[in-house]
């Protein structure tokens, strides 16, 4: 007993001369300094110096320094954060002065920790997930339709059965209202949204953002449903040189070349390379027409990177060219015996961003986006000449500064954009030209601890349709360092390229009518989500839950109800919204064996000449289960995905005589795998999509007779070329 | 006489795969270089830089000390090889310095005195 007690004293005495010696401390003061690591002597001002675990906090002054009074709780250790600087917790036990030195984040990404699966962001305020290059590489390749293929938000579906045309979906609503951005720049509108999927390949794409509802006024007034940034390779973490080659039973080839290149210390570029090739005519349905249509697409991007110091310059310059041809396996270009679809598009577009910051004002810049882009396509569908040109360009202007600390902190800008649109559909010339100049402001307001608040607005100034107010609102709240609260609400606008955003139609026989002039669309969103990060047995999980609810206050209607042998379209006389619903659970199973669970639910309602119904092809249900296999450092990696498509009510053209034509489809589910082994430099990968080798039975009716009154190859719900294998290796040099 | 003749081979071959296990244990060796490597991501990425080296068993970075402990088949690959591939990653090794254009990629919280 003795002993022990002895025992306890030996460790109790240096532990009773602690307490002692931090009692005099603690009735004092810390005092000190943040400086800047990237400009040696620079102050920081407006940092925040925080006790860690308190709200206890302060700022520093116009010199960088600081006085923060001891809390009542016994921790000793500081929280010191600055935006744009990578936070540091330091223990300042028994010191009465220190000086921190912080280090820039030059770019404030989220940590991509290796082996994780797509992520929904803990950092951002609105409901965000990231697609990484681990997880595009398990997709077939190569270009973006193929992508959210391990994503349960983003839908990517077949627009018609001839064509090949593909479209993404997001809260149920049509990749139109989804803004798509490159580097943030918006990217690929208007005209070149029928074909625009297959204009970025996998391979250039270093992540995916995808915002779920209303994000920043920043990026436009455009955006409804929510936003996809693809980031594209950066010049100077590019590979030196990256490989891909694919091709699959459908003799579709991709080649894929990347060359990243440090000119010198400033300038750094990367060359893009993509080409895909499917010259096979292939007809496994037995319906006469291919299953898919033949391609040839030449795609080059090349980005050039300049940073010094205070000043950073990207510039991009991107050129493709696109020949497609589908249709009856006898048709050739220019025949007038067989139906088929061509289209040649060219396309060549450029972008600068360029940013400064200010000295010792790390938080304070000012960057000036520009973009421009030419569109240019002839396209043939049937006998219906459909052709087009757009010319576009956009001028952001972005001051970037903090109200005191970086508490608060604001964007304000200007923008310019032109857009010069110009279609000829049989014979009929659509023109227009707009001019949009505008201006917008976001203040976030950011408590330093669990609460940010983005309140933004823009006015643009529309020389068609006069002045345009968008206010968009976000609010993240983190209950508990893993259970966040989001909230996303506010108003997009956009004027509809009704005849691109329904090419589809063009291959059936329906008449594109235009009952009056239609009206810009105009639309609220609000939505909220729900995340929940867990830790069970040791390895990590997530439960997202999250509902949107957009209603339009002008759509413009594409009615297949009303007249069978019409598409109509009008401005929207009534309701029409579309609210979402998603659940999703990701855990880490077993180690290296993750599970990635959604279900979702899809309630899309508009107004078809006086009657309010379901739209055509969105089922009400939907459920998503990826798995993935990886063993350690990624060796080997499977995945396998499936996904279950409910029930969609469909809108059939013809003279609806013939009894069999449903009025539903079927449910189906579609499961694809993927295996990939990697070395040092190599990598092979092998898979399959629509393993189960389901095929949606006659996706074109009236088939037999595709210029007479029935024919319609615009219901495809499901697949329609069965299963397709694939191999294709890559190498890289870093 | 025929069961005979399969538990002899049978020892024949135990005996050879011994010895076989033991001359693999023989070129066995363990190398213990000092890196520039900060954090947990920097191990990640290390280790797993590691694992694609030809000839390398196994490895682990301690990140407090920096030391990064590799296993490796001494027919193979050599000390220097596994430095070198060290640098390629972006990290220093013993007197190597990282290679310029890796450690430039590297993120920004593995870079040298991120976290001081």
């Amino acid at each position: 007993m003795k002993s022990h007690f002895r025992n306890y004293s030996f460790y109790l005495l240096p532990l009773l001369l602690f307490i002692v010696a931090a009692i005099p401390a603690a009735a004092q003061q810390l005092t000190g300094q943040v400086t800047d690591a990237a400009n040696p002597g620079q102050p920081i001002i407006g940092a925040s110096i925080a006790w860690k675990g308190t709200t206890h906090a302060t700022t520093t002054n116009a010199n960088g320094n600081f006085t923060l009074t001891f809390p009542d709780s016994l921790t000793s250790e500081i929280v010191v954060s600055y935006v744009g600087y990578v936070q540091q917790i330091i223990n300042v036990a028994g010191k009465q002065s220190v000086i921190v030195t912080l280090q820039p984040n030059s770019n404030l990404k989220e940590v991509v920790v290796e082996g994780q699966q797509t992520r929904y962001s803990a950092l951002t305020t609105t409901n965000s997930q990231i697609i990484t290059t681990r997880d595009l590489e398990k997709s077939a390749c190569c270009n973006l339709a193929e992508s959210f293929e391990t994503n349960a938000s983003v839908e990517v579906s077949t627009t018609d059965a001839v064509s090949g045309a593909k479209q993404i979906q997001m809260l149920g609503l049509d990749g139109a209202y989804t803004l798509l951005t490159t580097d943030n720049v918006p990217a690929l509108q208007g005209l070149a949204t029928p074909f625009r999927l297959n204009y970025l390949s996998g391979t250039f794409i270093e992540s995916i953002d995808i915002i779920k509802g209303m994000g920043s006024v920043l990026n436009g007034y455009e955006s409804i449903s929510g936003q996809v940034n693809v980031k594209l390779k950066d010049p100077e973490k590019a590979e030196r040189l990256y490989v891909n080659l694919y091709g699959n039973s459908q003799a579709k080839f991709d080649a894929n070349v990347n060359i990243g290149v440090q000119v010198n210390k400033q300038w750094s570029t990367a060359l893009l390379l993509h080409t895909a090739q499917l010259h096979h005519r292939s007809d496994r349905n037995n319906d006469g027409f291919m299953d898919l249509p033949l391609n040839s697409q030449y795609n080059v991007y090349n980005k050039w990177k300049y940073s010094n110091g205070n000043w950073v310059s990207e510039f991009g310059v991107n050129a493709l060219r696109e020949d497609r041809l589908g249709g009856q396996m006898d048709f050739e270009k220019g025949s007038e015996l067989y139906y088929g679809t061509t289209s040649e598009t060219e396309r060549i577009s450029g972008y600068n961003k360029t940013s400064y910051t200010f000295d010792g004002k790390p938080y304070q810049s000012i960057g000036l986006i520009s973009s421009a882009s030419h569109h240019e396509f002839d396209s043939k569908y049937g006998r219906r000449e459909y052709d087009g040109s757009q010319q576009n360009a956009n001028l952001r202007l972005i001051f970037q500064s903090i109200i005191g600390h970086t508490g608060h902190t604001y964007k304000a800008g200007l923008s310019y954009t032109y857009d010069d649109v110009e279609e000829e559909l049989a014979g009929a010339v659509f023109k227009r030209t707009e001019h949009v100049p505008g201006a917008f402001l976001e203040y976030i307001y950011n408590n330093l601890s669990n609460l940010t608040i983005v309140a933004g607005g823009r006015a643009d100034f529309h020389n068609l349709y006069g002045t345009v107010f968008s206010p968009r609102l976000n609010v993240k709240f983190d209950a508990t360092q893993n259970t966040i609260f989001r909230l996303a609400a506010g108003k997009g606008f956009r004027v509809a390229n009704p005849i691109a955003e329904n090419t589809a139609s063009l291959v059936s026989s329906r008449n594109f009518v235009f009952t009056e002039q239609l009206q810009p669309e105009e639309a609220w969103n609000i939505g909220g989500s729900f995340t929940q990060y867990f830790e069970l047995g040791g390895r990590p999980g997530a439960f997202i839950t999250d509902y949107y609810y957009t209603t339009f206050r002008n759509q413009v209607v594409a009615d297949m109800y009303s007249t069978p042998n019409q598409v109509r379209f009008y401005n929207l006389d009534g309701r029409s919204f579309a609210s979402s619903f998603q659940a999703e659970l990701q855990y880490e199973v077993l180690k290296g064996f993750d599970v990635k669970a959604a279900y979702k639910y899809y309630d899309v309602q508009a107004t078809y000449n006086g009657d309010l119904r379901r739209k055509p092809m969105i089922p009400e249900h939907r459920f998503f289960v990826n798995l993935g296999f990886a063993t350690p450092f990624d060796k080997w990696r499977a995945d396998l995905t499936t996904q279950y498509f409910g029930i969609m009510p469909l809108a059939h053209a013809g003279t609806h005589h013939s009894a069999e034509l449903a009025e539903k489809s079927d449910a189906f589910f579609v499961v694809n795998g993927q295996i990939s082994r990697a070395f040092k430099r190599w990598e092979l990968y092998s898979g399959v999509e629509n393993l189960l080798n389901y095929r949606q039975p006659s996706p074109i009716v009236g088939a037999s007779n595709p210029f007479g009154p029935d024919f319609d190859a615009s219901m495809v719900w499901g697949p329609i070329a069965g299963r397709v294998i694939y191999a294709g290796l890559r190498f890289r040099i870093n | 006489m025929n069961k005979l003749k399969v538990l002899l081979l049978s020892m024949v071959l135990a005996l050879v795969s011994i010895v076989a296990t033991q001359a693999q244990n023989n070129n066995q060796q363990t190398i213990k270089i000092k890196t520039s490597a900060v954090c947990d991501m920097c191990k990640t990425t290390l280790e797993k830089a590691m694992a694609y080296e030809k000839g390398v068993k196994s490895s682990s970075l301690d990140v407090d000390s920096k030391m990064l402990t590799v296993t490796f088949d001494a027919r193979k690959t050599d000390a220097n090889k596994i430095k070198k591939a060290v640098t390629a990653v972006g990290y220093d090794a013993d007197e190597l310095p990282a290679q310029d254009r890796a450690y430039n990629k590297l993120d920004d919280c593995c870079k040298k005195g991120a976290h001081q």
